[in-house]
């Protein structure tokens, strides 16, 4: 059995200096600020390429959220090169691939193509960074398909619950509102809105391109300095520098809606992404939630029995966001007490009541699931994109700053004890820095649509 | 606009095919790409084969797989895949059920090991049967919540009435609550035998190796008598049109309107699969749905069409899917009723014909690149008679569908006149919309 390729195996306890996602990856800044990085992978005949806008709903102002969201649909929809549709259209005549999604720190662009052809994704991204139209006549449909898809959340239980508790937790950062912004900013976007948005944030030295793959970087290099070579570099970006104050208090909420099955949402306000102490607290995630031996899926579907899913989530952000938890009651069970039990497992943690082993288990599960996610070229391009996003600024240890975020990471998991993981549950998950909320059935008795 | 009619880079797969003498026939196939293995044992029952009075047995079975075997506990099971880093999971859906793990190679010899445990030897201890049980009648109810299921839960109700796939794998509230440790017994003894499994073993592994492990740990599976597979009722496609409409309070309607489809061994499947990349299942929005409706129209974020996607051992179903605000229904519904019976009556073009193909053959080597893609292609090859050399019959197949062709298999599977269309959202019982309450 072949095991000499693999990277993982903290138990060696050597120092990595480079993981298998980011060996042979180059990184290059053209002159106009364009990061770009490539990795060679020739054992699949395909090319992932993405480009990655350092903007998101945490670069938008109050009654203009959501725009980021929409920009990322008018990138589809013509430039001064590419008709309507005919984006689309090549991709599909190559057989290729694409989408686009936007979050809270940034937009992101990807196609996937054979490796015969890949170069046309390079050809639509160069023209779209500056060339978008925003025709009236495309514009106003393309709000439709917005508030449709705005939609589709406004009718899911869980987005309904985000919604409220992000709100609480933030109410000076950006954080405050969803990605997809309020259904009422949107109604009142225009296209001059749209096209001043565009103006500010598309430009190369707000952007990384990653192309990963099978292609050939030297190639890929030029043709990338011929494509994108020319656009000027634009506006330094005005960053906004919102700060959230700490939270003085626990905040509690509930939110009624037409439902069956009864949710529970706690958010911790935690660490950006690289913060010394996010290592810990992503081990606390695993230990809380990854598999079905993890502490709250034995606890609460296994022992409790009192819901059908449990989940602890911690994503990394530019700036600190929430560590938070989801449970879906079963009927008859008792969102207080469901509460409660989160409360006690967050206490074992506490008290580093976690043995050796157990702590053993969640590195190399956190170990094993990059590995395990990094097949295709388009995970690994997802990958080095959003660190080479998010983890750029000076906050970040400087060896650990953009795409070397994955570098460390692995050494910074594997260094973490259990007291580690008892001290960052002390000082994060405490009772004023939560917001707790519930979605409750607001129909009396009945649940059942039929 | 330039065509292409190169060939793209074709896949390559080297797929060794081995039938054990207790029948499991097992598949392999080596990537050393990644330092990962893929490992599905799939078993060929679903809940194609279960009563109506015992709906969601079949799933319960499969979800059961992993609550403790002979000598080892749920959580024993759940501690060891855990302790890998790898996935475990086990399942039952219509027509196949089973084991599928992805794992780094370093530990595909203890992941065999565990499948094999899991199929040869599960308790089913009575205290986890009523666990899942309780558990899935709350996972029923949640389903109640997403209104886009409920839509296709009830035209699947309406279209596949008197055959099995007019219940959800899952099951009703009702027939969940009836099933005893009895039923998953009797359930697993008649289905789960090795001459009704297939491995497939996809990734970092050497062949050899993995073949003596699959021997001494598979192997030992027996059966009592060769497997004899049931009859299950074929569904009919409708001669009248259908309509229904369920009255919820949410922000969208969900419409899917269709009928019936096809079985995967139809000779027409490829024609059907360029019908459908042409009327509206193509990524993007260079389809006639997806174009019309959503891209010109304005109308929803989601809406689409398919017939090939759900053919499978049974006739799947031809649907039509689109999510709208209320005050668009009667567009949304003319717009893919119209698009439904303008490719029947006026066919399609030769350009999009080129399209669609150009699409088809040039994004098939995106279906190999995960081992655990490859390890369902070669299931899938396996049931239904496709032969490995599919990778390389596939742009054949594509090629050799014209403008005609597309034209009489729409006509001979697409029934403009006796569709079922199936409303949930804030309608009343006519499908009429209702008023909103409130200020907005």
């Amino acid at each position: 059995m072949t095991t000499s390729t693999t990277s993982i195996g903290a138990e060696t306890g050597g120092a990595q200096t480079e993981s298998f996602i980011t060996r042979n990856v180059r990184k290059t800044i053209l002159p106009n600020g364009l990061t770009l990085l490539t990795k060679e992978l020739h054992d699949k005949p395909v090319v992932a390429t993405m480009i990655w806008y350092r903007v998101g709903s945490r670069n938008e102002e109050l009654g203009q959220t959501g725009k980021s969201h929409f920009l990322e649909h008018m990138l589809f929809k013509g430039t001064d090169r590419y008709k309507k549709g005919e984006i689309d259209l090549i991709t599909h005549l190559n057989g290729g691939a694409n989408n686009a999604f936007t979050w809270l720190d940034f937009t992101a662009y990807y196609f996937t193509f054979a490796s015969d052809r890949w170069q046309a994704a390079l050809e639509i991204e160069a023209s779209r960074m500056r060339g978008t139209l925003f025709a009236e006549e495309e514009f106003n449909p393309e709000k439709q398909v917005v508030e449709e898809e705005l939609r589709i959340g406004l009718d899911g239980p869980w987005e309904a619950l985000e919604n409220e508790v992000w709100a609480a937790a933030f109410r000076q950062h950006s954080y405050h509102w969803p990605t997809v912004g309020w259904l009422e900013d949107l109604k009142a976007a225009s296209g001059a809105d749209m096209k001043a948005y565009y103006d500010k944030w598309y430009h190369p030295r707000n952007a990384t391109l990653v192309i990963a793959g099978d292609f050939v970087a030297d190639d890929a290099l030029r043709k990338v300095e011929e494509m994108f070579g020319r656009i000027p570099a634009g506006p330094e970006p005005a960053r906004l520098g919102l700060v959230e104050p700490p939270q003085r208090g626990e905040k509690r909420l509930i939110v009624k809606k037409e439902t069956p099955v009864e949710r529970l949402l706690i958010g911790y306000h935690a660490p950006a992404v690289a913060h010394a102490d996010s290592y810990a607290l992503k081990v606390a995630e695993a230990l809380l939630s990854t598999g079905k031996s993890s502490r709250l899926y034995q606890r609460l579907v296994e022992q409790d029995q009192s819901v059908t899913r449990a989940d602890a989530s911690y994503h990394d952000h530019i700036d600190p966001a929430l560590f938070y938890f989801q449970h879906e009651l079963k009927p008859g069970f008792n969102l207080a007490d469901v509460e409660r039990a989160t409360y006690e497992e967050i206490d074992r943690l506490k008290r580093a009541d976690i043995s050796l082993g157990e702590i053993e288990k969640v590195k190399r599960q956190v170990e094993a699931s990059l590995v395990l996610s990094s097949e295709e070229p388009l995970q690994q391009a997802m990958l080095l994109g959003q660190y080479e996003t998010i983890a750029i600024d000076e906050r970040v240890p400087e060896d650990s700053r953009g795409y070397h975020y994955l570098d460390t990471l692995l050494d910074r998991i594997a260094a973490v004890t259990t007291k580690d993981v008892a001290r960052v549950a002390e000082k994060y998950f405490t009772e004023d820095n939560r917001t707790v909320g519930y979605l409750i059935n607001d129909k009396e008795e009945s649940g059942s649509a039929a | 606009m330039q065509h292409s009619q190169r060939l793209g880079t074709r896949p390559k797969l080297d797929v060794e095919r081995v039938e054990l003498p207790n029948g499991l026939v097992l598949l392999l196939s080596e990537n050393h790409s990644v330092p990962s293995v893929s490992i599905k044992a799939i078993v060929g029952a679903g809940s194609r084969f279960e009563a109506d009075d015992k709906a969601g047995l079949a799933s319960l079975v499969g979800e059961l797989l992993d609550a403790g075997t002979a000598t080892r506990t749920s959580k024993q099971i759940a501690e060891t895949i855990d302790a890998t880093g790898g996935q475990l999971a086990t399942f039952g859906d219509y027509q196949s059920s089973g084991v599928v793990m992805v794992l780094l190679s370093e530990d595909a010899g203890l992941g065999l090991e565990m499948a094999s445990d899991l199929l040869i030897n599960p308790a089913f201890p009575e205290d986890k049967v009523q666990q899942y049980i309780d558990r899935r009648v709350a996972q029923i109810k949640a389903r109640l919540d997403v209104p886009r299921t409920l839509a296709s839960d009830l035209f699947n109700e309406i279209v596949f009435e008197g055959t099995p796939l007019h219940r959800p794998p899952l099951g009703y509230d009702q027939s969940v609550k009836t099933i005893t440790p009895q039923d998953v017994h009797g359930f697993y003894r008649r289905y789960y035998t090795p001459d009704n499994t297939k491995l497939a073993i996809v990734g970092d592994i050497d062949k050899d190796e993995i073949k003596g492990r699959v021997l001494s740990t598979f192997g030992k599976w027996k059966s009592a008598s060769p497997f004899e597979a049931p009859q299950v009722p074929l569904a009919r496609r409708q001669s009248v049109p259908i309509e229904k409409s369920v009255s919820v309070p949410k922000e969208q309607v969900n419409i899917v309107i269709g009928h019936v489809g096809i079985e995967r061994r139809n000779p027409d499947y490829y024609a059907l699969l360029v019908m459908d990349t042409i009327l509206g299942s193509s990524p993007g929005f260079t389809s006639r749905i997806p174009r019309i409706l959503r891209d010109e129209q304005g109308l929803a974020y989601s809406t689409f069409s398919n017939i090939t996607s759900s053919a499978g051992l049974d006739p799947g179903r031809f649907i039509a899917y689109i999510g709208t605000a209320p005050e668009n229904l009667d567009r949304a519904i003319a717009g893919l009723r119209g698009e439904i019976t303008r490719i029947v009556e006026a066919g399609v073009t030769e350009e999009e014909l080129e399209i669609a193909k150009s699409y088809l053959t040039g994004s098939f080597v995106f279906r190999f690149q995960r081992n655990s893609q490859v390890a369902e292609f070669l299931i899938e090859a396996e049931v239904y008679d496709l032969g490995f050399d599919y990778l390389d019959r596939f742009p054949e197949l594509i090629r050799a569908v014209t403008v005609e062709s597309v034209d009489r298999v729409s006509r001979k599977y697409i029934d403009p006149q006796n569709l079922t269309t199936v409303v949930v959202g804030p309608v009343d019982q006519q499908g009429k919309r209702t008023e909103k309450e409130g200020v907005s």
